[in-house]
């Protein structure tokens, strides 16, 4: 009996802790290649549908934007709610609830758009649009997303369809943060009322999606319904209902999507994936990714404070190898930390840095000579991982075969599945580590939303101390993306703020304060007869499911 | 009140007073252990990102996460006894209500097990008891295989079959409606059954067969006593004990093992439930279902020990069955 549920407990956790674990070696089929960018959507449906089951990898656990921080309230969220701002599915920012404009570099000047109702029919007020955004940042809520406020001075209404956010200096990155769940509007009358129980399996929520909230049975699925009343008349979904559910594990959602009890989902390094590949009940269509799979260097203090050291391990780390054994062929090589996906604005600027930029590959001789040069010969690093884990596991061995390579020693420090998150969350479980991987992704298609995390002093993600001094040995030169980040923030000019960030790219792209592994692409699968969502990243923040249909 | 009646009160006073102390030891050892078992429950939330570290503090002292462990154990007891299970840290709400509305599936389950376990189980046991030739060998050989088949790989075997390969059942979720639930309940309650079943059989098979034996029905069987009667009267009313304790301990461990086949099958159960509770840390939720079993499987055990005494006179309650 324990020993059965440890079985399942491990295969549910890869899945919890969400870092596209679960996948081991074996046969690599025809991955798509990495060279061109994908599509970014599906074709349009055609034909109504009375009701779909989309999968997601665990049960939904809360509908209240402020707390949707990972895939499954993600993906139902963008259909309920709607943000001031919205990113289509290529990344790029326009118009949603509202249109900005900057009248100064510190204003931001948001006006709604005429017409727009919740599903209760109760037209969107600036009330609203005040109340939803000072939620994030209200400490007794604890919302997620408060550190994405920290340059807002004040939010107010200023006109009848008009709030101004006030910024105590210029923040370029807000506008795409109101994109994006941050920026996302409930009703104000509605939620008081609702109180704590908004969002909650006890409540009830109110959006002005074209989707509207039916019913939640926790353990079974978040309903959904289009809505009928939508306050955009040229928007009319052809699915009546969608079923959001928790897949438990690989081998329940591969049955279920063959056998139709399941309709689409958007998987991560799905162990069966050549298996539904071949098989004509479902469509798996491949689209670009925002995340990024990388080594997170936590401790610059030893053998990983030398960068020489950092880029060898870059060098000798068979990428490829992990591709194919945890993607099945379904990501590609990195050139930079950031998914080349994110170039949401200043496209033009961003391919032109990437191009330029050379792929990450292995080159053993270079990486030798630099540990050499570095005099690390023999030194040991550790690697924080989980042997329950397969994915990381797999990385984790990965990355200690590249340092044996070249000539230094690697310990593998192996914690449970469960306790693996304490590497980001619990400094006292990074102590005696050099690093750990991770799958990570910002919160809009922009590197800088990425980052943010890792390259500022305070970043969430800046474990190591990078850039700063008494933590980071090359504090003084590596300081220098932080102050060039820093100037892309402020900067009003799109493609003047891609180029500082591409710069800050290819800086860090040498400097390694993460070691990039790879970045997968988006899956997707559906049944047979079922088209029209995004097939790229841009289902965590917007309305994916607005053309979504069947076949015709 | 007679002097059985006293025996009867005193008999279920006591099992009542059991039933309190086994409730509060298993809250203690669960929660120690769940406090123990590796883990942050605020984790759960993030995905394995990083939560902004004011938002981790606010959490952590509104589910008290920062006091010690017995501060936590004692918030826990003492709103219990108030009949307040606590919140759920995951879903933010009663855990009683997420508890309640996932009873009926894992009842729905297990009765549908046990039901297929006493018909098919037992019916199997007298038929291959009482005929010798083709039909016993069968059964012996059959059950011999699956009483050794783990739920889990059941649960495969039969998703595979009759879900992938001929359609005729789904493989994942509940069901609206009664007929829907039961389609989706079936393949479920046969992964669980299959081995409890076949063990019922087994046993069956040899009390009637230890029974049949005896000097009493061949003395009976010498009189001339009709088969039928015979068979009800001397065979079967005497293997009923063994029967029934087979029976009583299968299905209440059904209970247990429940658990396995709700995740494979992506039910939304008790089982399954805390087994997702455990895992992301959810004391209140693990706390809550656990209780809810142990009172389940102690009245089960009640249960049996009253069909004792209806079935056998000589048994009385309060004495065990010998």
């Amino acid at each position: 009996m324990n020993r059965k549920l440890t079985t399942h407990r491990v295969m549910a956790v890869a899945g919890v802790v969400g870092l596209l674990a679960t996948a081991c070696g074996g046969r690599t089929a025809g991955g798509p290649s990495g060279g061109q960018q994908q599509a970014v959507t599906t074709k349009a449906g055609t034909k109504p549908v009375d009701k779909v089951v989309w999968a997601v990898y665990r049960d939904v656990n809360s509908l209240d934007p402020i707390f949707a921080f990972d895939y499954p309230e993600n993906t139902t969220d963008s259909l309920l709610y709607e943000s001031l701002l919205r990113q289509g599915a290529d990344g790029s920012l326009g118009p949603g609830l509202a249109t900005l404009s900057y009248p100064d570099q510190s204003t931001m000047v948001f006006t709604l758009k005429p017409g727009v109702t919740f599903w209760d029919g109760n037209p969107l007020t600036t009330d609203d649009v005040v109340y939803s955004l000072n939620r994030n940042t209200d400490p007794a809520l604890a919302g997620f997303y408060s550190a994405v406020f920290s340059r807002v001075q004040s939010i107010a209404a200023t006109g009848t369809n008009e709030v101004t956010i006030k910024l105590k200096q210029p923040d370029y990155w807000l506008a795409s943060e109101m994109g994006s769940i941050p920026g996302m509007i409930i009703e104000k009358k509605f939620a008081q009322a609702q109180g704590s129980n908004y969002g909650t399996p006890a409540g009830k929520i109110m959006g002005t999606g074209a989707f509207k909230f039916e019913s939640w049975k926790p353990g079974v699925a978040v309903v959904i319904v289009r809505n009928d009343s939508y306050w955009n008349p040229a928007v009319k979904p052809l699915v009546r209902e969608m079923d959001i559910k928790g897949a438990p594990n690989d081998a329940s959602l591969t049955s279920a999507l063959l056998t139709g009890g399941i309709n689409g989902v958007y998987a991560q390094a799905l162990t069966t994936l050549d298996q539904l590949k071949t098989n004509k009940a479902v469509t798996v269509t491949y689209g670009p990714g925002w995340y990024t799979d990388a080594f997170i260097v936590s401790d610059l203090k030893g053998a990983l404070g030398d960068v020489r050291v950092r880029q060898a391990l870059s060098l000798a780390l068979d990428r490829k190898g992990l591709i194919d054994a945890i993607y099945k062929g379904t990501a590609t090589l990195p050139k930079w930390i950031s998914n080349r996906g994110t170039f949401g604005y200043g496209k033009s600027v961003f391919e032109a840095a990437y191009a330029a930029a050379p792929d990450m590959t292995q080159n053993l001789a270079k990486a030798k000579q630099l540990i050499i040069d570095a005099g690390a010969t023999g030194k040991s690093i550790t690697i924080g991982m989980s042997s329950e884990l397969t994915g990381i596991s797999i990385e984790a061995n990965a990355l200690k075969a590249a340092a044996e390579a070249i000539g230094m020693k690697a310990t593998l420090h192996s914690v449970s599945a469960q306790n693996f998150i304490n590497f980001f969350i619990d400094p006292k479980a990074r102590v005696g580590i050099d690093g750990f991987f991770t799958l990570n992704y910002g919160d809009y298609a922009g590197p800088e939303s990425l980052l943010a995390t890792l390259i500022p002093p305070d970043g969430s993600q800046n474990f190591d101390g990078y850039g700063v001094q008494g933590t980071d040995p090359q504090a003084a030169n590596d300081s220098k993306a932080f102050t060039l980040f820093d100037e892309a923030r402020s900067t009003a000019d799109p493609n003047a703020r891609a180029q500082k960030v591409a710069d800050v790219e290819k800086m860090i792209a040498t400097d390694l304060p993460w070691i990039p592994v790879l970045q997968p692409l988006i899956v997707l699968i559906t049944s047979s007869n079922l088209t029209g969502a995004y097939a790229s990243f841009a289902y965590m923040f917007a309305p994916w499911a607005d053309k979504l249909g069947g076949t015709g | 009140m007679g002097p059985a009646e006293s025996v009867h009160l005193r008999f279920f006073v006591r099992r009542l007073a059991m039933l309190l102390v086994s409730l509060l030891v298993a809250s203690f050892v669960i929660f120690a252990a769940i406090y123990l078992a590796p883990g942050n429950p605020i984790a759960a939330l993030s995905g394995g990102r990083s939560l902004p570290p004011d938002s981790l503090h606010v959490l952590e002292a509104r589910y008290h996460l920062d006091q010690p462990f017995i501060v936590q154990y004692w918030y826990w007891l003492s709103n219990a006894f108030h009949g307040n299970l606590g919140i759920s840290i995951t879903l933010r709400e009663n855990v009683s209500d997420l508890i309640a509305s996932r009873i009926s599936t894992t009842a729905g389950l297990v009765l549908y097990s046990s039901i297929l376990i006493i018909v098919i189980g037992v019916g199997l046991g007298i038929l291959s008891g009482f005929k010798r030739g083709l039909l016993d060998t069968s059964t012996l050989v059959i059950t011999a295989i699956s009483a050794s088949l783990p739920a889990f790989v059941a649960a495969i075997v039969l998703i595979l079959v009759f879900a992938v390969q001929l359609q005729w059942f789904p493989s994942l979720g509940n069901g609206v409606g009664f007929i829907d639930q039961v389609r989706h309940l079936t393949l479920p309650a046969f992964a669980l059954a299959v081995s409890s079943l076949a063990i019922v059989a087994r046993v069956t098979r040899a009390a009637i067969r230890e029974e049949a034996r005896r000097e009493h029905v061949q003395t009976a069987v010498s009189r001339g006593i009709p088969t039928a009667e015979l068979i009800r009267r001397h065979v079967l009313r005497n293997a009923a004990i063994p029967i029934t304790t087979i029976s009583g301990i299968t299905v209440a461990s059904l209970i247990a093992v429940a658990a396995v086949v709700e995740v494979v099958f992506g039910l939304a159960g008790l089982g399954a439930y805390l087994v997702q509770s455990a895992q992301s840390k959810d004391l209140a939720v693990v706390q809550g279902i656990s209780l809810l079993l142990v009172t389940t499987f102690v009245v089960m055990n009640v249960l049996v020990d009253v069909l004792y005494a209806v079935l056998d006179p000589r048994v009385s309650l309060g004495s065990r069955a010998q």
